[in-house]
């Protein structure tokens, strides 16, 4: 009786300590990487179903050229924020593009705003005077406006990355590295669809 | 072995057989003779083999074996260079020893911690943990609801024994005696009533066995902080130059060695400004240029509004704010040029962290990129930094670490950076010159201050001024405080199974041959008597029984000890 008793505690802590470790092992080799609430979908591509898009925060902030800009102040607008720098090639690269939709969808009630980080104005704003940059940006070089959507459950973890808002002020989506035109304007699609 | 019915079984010697059985039981599961028995022979069947694999892991010897190999496993991790904790020294490595250092690279001896071998000997060690203190468990808690054994027939023949004789009845006798006995906290087994003979057990020192569990659980514990640590905790490293504010987000951070469970949103979103950075510098004697003293002066807020507070970061001196530390991990120079393009135009204006070549005089690399107002119209220019600089013999040369007489060297490049290109994988310590040409044979020196008219009406570069810079490592570990803590316990266990003893005491009380009174025995008996002491406390014990006595004639026999 004693030996058929402690045969059950053999086996049940073997099962235990099987599944313990088995989860252990599973998690290690897991990588865990899980966006907060938005369905994530390939080439980083974040999008946020409609019920629960997250406030974007109030950000005010300078300019690169010194006036103050107030991201409330697009409210009933689309807005189409772009975290860049003049030292990283991939926003370089598709600055065109975003110049190119801002063109377009200006008449439209989308506006485009840039949020300069790791940067200096002084080669910001020279890069955006060879790309012909028209829409201002902020001049953000402690990445202070990434840390307020991250604090609001927007992680912009990559430079660059293209935010778009709706006119509500909430987060449509978000594109972690160089956006492409063709997903730009299914971000820009979507926040008009409320 | 003999089958025990506790309720008839009649007097006999198997009542000693027991008083020390029962030890043995568990003896099994002490630490230091876990395992001994499980290394007979494996079992033909299947079942079998997995039971003689389970014994075998979770025996005391797998699992020391296991420890001296997690701590053998640790070695090349602190004579090797990590990937971790010093990428540069482990690409040193890969240059002087360019046979030796794939293969280290194979048996992942660059990156220790998270090697797949060091993974299995924590995981086998876990198991093995687990597997030895979830039986001891139940063992502990069935031991703690047994009785002590029943009294031998034979005291005399235990280890320890006295005897008195006593005017009282045997009854009364042992009465007196497990009074005192439980005066004393033992846990007592008295005979039945109506019995011919008169017996008290007694056994203390459970504490031994729960020391013992305390020591494996919290060895478990500190095993699940260090998990914990490594699947929540992250190390990242910022270089940030004199004024430069940065917020803690992925993005800005210059590299990250997240946790596997650490996600971009979980970094705590603190903002820190570099105000000040001071480094002091030995000025004369066999030491000179050696660093005396190493300040940052920052400025933090744990949140983007909060309270902004002010520190100086030392070495060994973090910053502690919102649960991470913030380490001073490296300095360097950051010369500020401004350059200007053939149209007139400033297009380049920022101080430029130069990354040290050479740790003792800080002579320093570094590029300039400056991208023009049209294509093939960028600049771009390989910079040496010296703080202190002299000319030898034509060559320029450091003397000293300070930026005592600051200059650059710079070699200029126009053409394409090419950094237009969204898979240009260049950083911005690295200069593409391959749609570049250079624009003078000779590098050009420049003191703060002075510029440089670059030929051919290309524009030019002013060496502005000097800043310094400093490297900061932001770590977050949540399991190191658990894994503190569990150490302490596991120490406090290991104490209190080393100095508490399960020790057993019998008193057995006989009639005398005279008539009236009785003949009193007490018996002792411990298992390991590891820190000693026993052998007094008995006697001690069998002296107190025997005086609890209402003396009148009782003859008290000296106690012989270790009879």
């Amino acid at each position: 009786m004693f030996r058929a008793k402690r045969r059950t505690v053999v086996t049940v802590t073997a099962v235990v300590a099987v599944l313990l470790v088995g989860a252990l092992t599973v998690t290690l080799l897991t990588q865990g990487k899980d966006s907060a609430s938005g369905s994530t979908t390939s080439d980083g591509v974040v999008e946020y179903q409609a019920v629960q898009r997250p406030l974007a925060p109030n950000v005010t902030g300078t300019s690169l050229t010194g006036s103050t800009i107030k991201l409330s102040s697009y409210r009933g607008k689309t807005v189409v924020l772009n975290f860049w720098g003049s030292w990283c090639p991939p926003c370089r690269a598709e600055a065109p593009t975003l110049q190119v939709l801002n063109e377009q969808y200006s008449s439209k009630g989308v506006a485009f705003l840039g949020d300069d980080v790791g940067d200096t104005p002084t080669n910001a704003l020279a890069f955006i005077h060879s790309a012909s940059i028209t829409y201002p940006s902020l001049n953000d070089n402690g990445y202070l406006v990434v840390a307020d959507f991250s604090d609001a459950g927007v992680a912009v973890s990559d430079t660059p990355t293209t935010v778009v808002i709706d006119k509500t002020g909430h987060v449509v989506g978000m594109v972690l590295g160089g956006a492409s035109y063709g997903q730009l304007t299914t971000l820009i699609k979507d926040a008009a669809v409320n | 072995m003999t089958v025990h019915t506790p309720q008839s079984q009649p007097e006999s010697v198997a009542g000693e057989d027991e008083a020390t059985e029962s030890f043995g039981s568990t003896q099994e599961a002490s630490p230091a003779d876990r395992g001994t028995s499980g290394t007979g022979a494996p079992p033909e069947a299947g079942a079998g083999w997995l039971r003689w694999g389970w014994r075998q892991l979770t025996s005391m010897r797998t699992a020391l074996i296991l420890l001296f190999l997690l701590a053998l496993g640790s070695i090349p991790g602190s004579i090797l260079p990590q990937q971790g904790a010093d990428p540069a020294s482990v690409q040193q490595y890969y240059t002087s020893h360019p046979e030796l250092a794939p293969w280290l690279n194979r048996l992942g001896l660059f990156n220790v911690f998270a090697a797949p071998w060091f993974a299995a000997i924590y995981l086998l060690l876990f198991a093995s943990l687990v597997g030895c203190v979830v039986p001891r468990t139940f063992k502990l808690v069935g031991s703690a609801r047994t009785p002590p054994p029943r009294a031998p027939r034979n005291l005399a023949r235990l280890p320890h024994s006295s005897s008195y004789s006593s005017a009282l009845s045997p009854a009364a006798a042992v009465d007196g005696a497990a009074a005192v006995l439980g005066g004393q906290r033992f846990r007592l087994r008295r005979s039945a009533g109506d019995a011919p003979d008169h017996w008290v057990s007694a056994e203390k020192g459970y504490l031994r066995e729960v020391g013992n569990l305390l020591f494996h659980l919290s060895l478990l514990g500190v095993l699940l902080s260090i998990a914990a640590g490594g699947l929540f905790g992250y190390k990242a490293d910022k270089l940030l130059v004199q004024g430069q504010t940065f917020a803690d987000t992925a993005s800005a951070l210059d590299e990250i060695h997240p946790g596997r469970l650490v996600s971009d949103s979980d970094f705590a979103p603190f903002t820190l400004t570099l105000n000040n950075f001071t480094a002091t510098y030995i000025e004369s004697g066999a030491s000179r240029g050696q660093p005396s003293d190493f300040d940052a002066d920052v400025t933090y807020a744990s949140s983007p509004g909060a309270k902004p507070g002010n520190y100086h970061i030392r070495i060994n001196d973090p910053l502690s704010v919102d649960s991470l530390k913030v380490y001073l991990i490296g300095h360097g120079y950051a010369p500020e040029f401004k350059v200007t393009g053939a149209n007139g135009q400033v297009t380049y204006d920022a101080a430029t962290p130069f990354i040290p070549a050479n740790t003792s005089t800080f002579m320093s690399d570094g590029v300039v990129k400056a991208a023009g107002a049209t294509a093939g119209t960028d600049l771009g220019f390989m910079g040496v930094f010296v703080p202190t600089a002299i000319s030898a013999g034509g060559t320029l040369e450091s003397i000293f670490p300070a930026a005592d007489a600051p200059a650059v060297s710079l070699i200029g490049y126009s053409g394409n950076l090419g950094e237009d290109s969204p898979v240009a994988d260049q950083t911005v310590y690295q200069l593409d010159t391959s749609g570049m040409t250079e624009l003078s044979g000779s590098p050009q020196l420049l003191t703060p201050g002075q510029t440089w008219k670059l030929p051919g009406g290309k524009g030019s570069i002013t060496f502005v001024g000097v800043k310094q810079w400093a490297s900061l490592a932001i770590t977050y570990d949540p399991g190191q405080v658990p894994a503190l803590i569990c150490g302490i316990l596991a120490l406090a266990g290991l104490l209190l199974s080393f100095f508490v003893r399960r020790r057993r005491v019998f008193v057995r009380a006989v009639p005398a041959a005279a008539g009236t009174g009785s003949v009193v025995i007490v018996g002792g008996l411990t298992r390991s008597d590891a820190s000693g002491g026993f052998e007094e406390e008995f006697t001690e014990l069998a002296a107190e029984i025997a005086a609890a006595e209402p003396s009148d004639n009782g003859q008290t026999d000296q106690p012989k000890p270790g009879a």
